[in-house]
């Protein structure tokens, strides 16, 4: 089994169209969150959201990629680039053949749809573009980064909801670990703040209509985001012996399902995925020091995360500090555990535990040890980030400094 | 549409009633929601219904709305109503 190493990070969010904007963000607690411009709020009670801003892939996309990608491939398609360019990776042609892309979506081509839905329901008109399944499909992230960078290894999409992303990462460590992939792309994008989507989240009623607050009394609940988080992983070996910057090891991941209820979230089947990936990754619970939470910020999450943590960590819940970035990014749903991955992976680098934004007082059912605000340096020998997603599908990574 | 009282009290119990799987006459106004067996998805639910019904938009913010009893849900709906139909 090879150790894996992170060596390059992609990224584009509300906080910004690089991994260092959206870290740099992250780290000075500043919040992506404003009014949504896509789509004419006046029609919706959700007024809020994480858009990625001035998004304009013309000049960097090819006109055939341009004609044949909707929005969340796009995100994908930049996002590993930049990546790439990130890890200093040249892919040889024995390298391009054995580099896999494993890419999480909730949704895939969400704005198409909507779109489509809207050509020929809406304007009752007969025919759709021709790229409308390529467009569509969840897979087309994965496909479209083999094509843009040449790989011949195995790819595909994955979907588990709001785990998407951890779940897509962690299949990625597998196949490096095993040497199925000598190298991989991995993370997730997401684009779906759409009229349509907006309605059907907020008949779910478990959103925040003013900013999201993970684990503060006053919590209103989720805010939406949307963007891509991409990582290069390889060898631990292939990295040191290339010189590659090297972020973090990618150490264990963790799955569990709640078996439980479809939106409420179980404590013990997240703290059963805790428990896995610090076994997989072969760490006592004493070695994490820092928790990126899955931290949605809605009534029930955030004290049944807490309760897990204390369940996973017995006696030092209050004592490792746990913060959601979901604060400022949103909740990018299957891009979510990619957002929160390349800030978990800065984190392991820099020694910094980001602060959970907009944090007024802590919920006394969520007792932990909280990061209000201000990101904090702490030693971090490794750290966890979690995901939880609706139907109970649990995921977490565990990242650990390299020194 | 109707906001004769007694029919929008009709309709609330006959949602609710819907959900629960049970006879409206086992339903009375001043039964707690909660106390009718319901869950969080059952809630979504029937605000979903009362909002198709009545075509109103019941605030997403939990606390903007008292929904404890069932008296609560039909004199909820009935400001709604009014509120749209006062726009």
């Amino acid at each position: 089994m090879h150790r894996v190493a992170i060596t390059g990070l992609g990224c584009i969010s509300a906080l910004g169209h690089s991994a260092a904007e959206h870290w740099q963000a992250a780290r000075d607690g500043r919040s992506g969150i404003g009014g949504i411009t896509h789509v004419a709020s006046e029609l919706l009670q959700i007024k809020v959201a994480a858009e990625v801003r001035g998004f304009d892939p013309a000049g960097k996309l090819s006109d055939a990629q341009l004609i044949s990608t909707d929005r969340y491939t796009q995100f994908a398609i930049l996002a590993a680039r930049d990546a790439v360019a990130d890890a200093g990776l040249a892919f040889s042609d024995a390298l391009a053949e054995e580099t896999a892309a494993i890419i999480g979506t909730g949704i895939g081509g969400a704005v198409t749809i909507d779109e489509n839905a809207d050509r020929v329901y809406g304007q009752k008109r007969p025919r759709m573009h021709p790229m409308s399944i390529p467009k569509t499909m969840p897979s087309a992230a994965a496909s479209y980064i083999t094509m843009d960078l040449g790989l011949h290894g195995p790819a595909f999409g994955v979907t588990s909801a709001c785990s998407s992303a951890n779940h897509a990462i962690g299949e990625a460590l597998w196949m490096v670990r095993t040497g199925r992939a000598r190298a991989a792309i991995t993370g997730g994008s997401e684009s779906c703040l759409t009229y349509g989507s907006l309605l059907a989240w907020q008949a779910l009623r478990v959103m925040a209509t003013d900013t999201c607050r993970p684990f503060c009394v006053d919590r209103k609940g989720m805010v939406l985001g949307e963007g891509a988080g991409i990582l290069v992983l390889e060898r631990l070996d292939d990295a040191k012996a290339r010189g590659a910057r090297i972020y973090a090891e990618l150490a264990g991941t963790g799955l569990s399902s709640d078996a439980g209820s479809l939106t409420d979230p179980s404590s013990e089947g997240a703290a059963l995925a805790m428990r896995r990936a610090l076994k997989d990754a072969g760490l006592a619970a004493d070695a994490i020091g820092y928790i990126n939470a899955h931290g949605t910020g809605t009534g029930q999450n955030d004290p049944a995360e807490a309760r897990a943590i204390h369940l996973a960590f017995a006696g030092r819940g209050r004592e490792i500090p746990v913060s959601s970035t979901k604060s400022m990014h949103g909740h990018s749903l299957g891009a979510a555990g990619a957002l929160e991955s390349v800030i978990t992976a800065r984190a392991v680098a820099e020694q910094v535990a980001p602060p959970t934004a907009n944090f007024t007082t802590a919920d006394p059912e969520c007792d932990l040890r909280h990061v209000p605000n201000e990101a904090i340096e702490i030693p971090i020998e490794a750290a966890l980030s979690n995901s939880f997603a609706f139907g109970g599908l649990n995921s977490v990574l565990v990242m650990r400094r390299v020194s | 549409m109707s906001t004769d009282p007694k029919a929008v009290e009709e309709k609330v119990i006959d949602i609710v009633a819907n959900q629960r799987r049970v006879d409206p006459s086992t339903l009375s106004l001043d039964m707690k929601l909660e106390d009718t067996g319901i869950e969080s998805i059952d809630l979504v639910e029937i605000i979903f219904a009362i909002e198709d019904e009545f075509d109103i938009d019941v605030p997403q913010d939990r606390d903007a709305m008292k929904l404890e009893t069932l008296q609560d849900v039909v004199d909820g709906v009935q400001r709604l109503i009014a509120e749209k139909n006062a726009a």
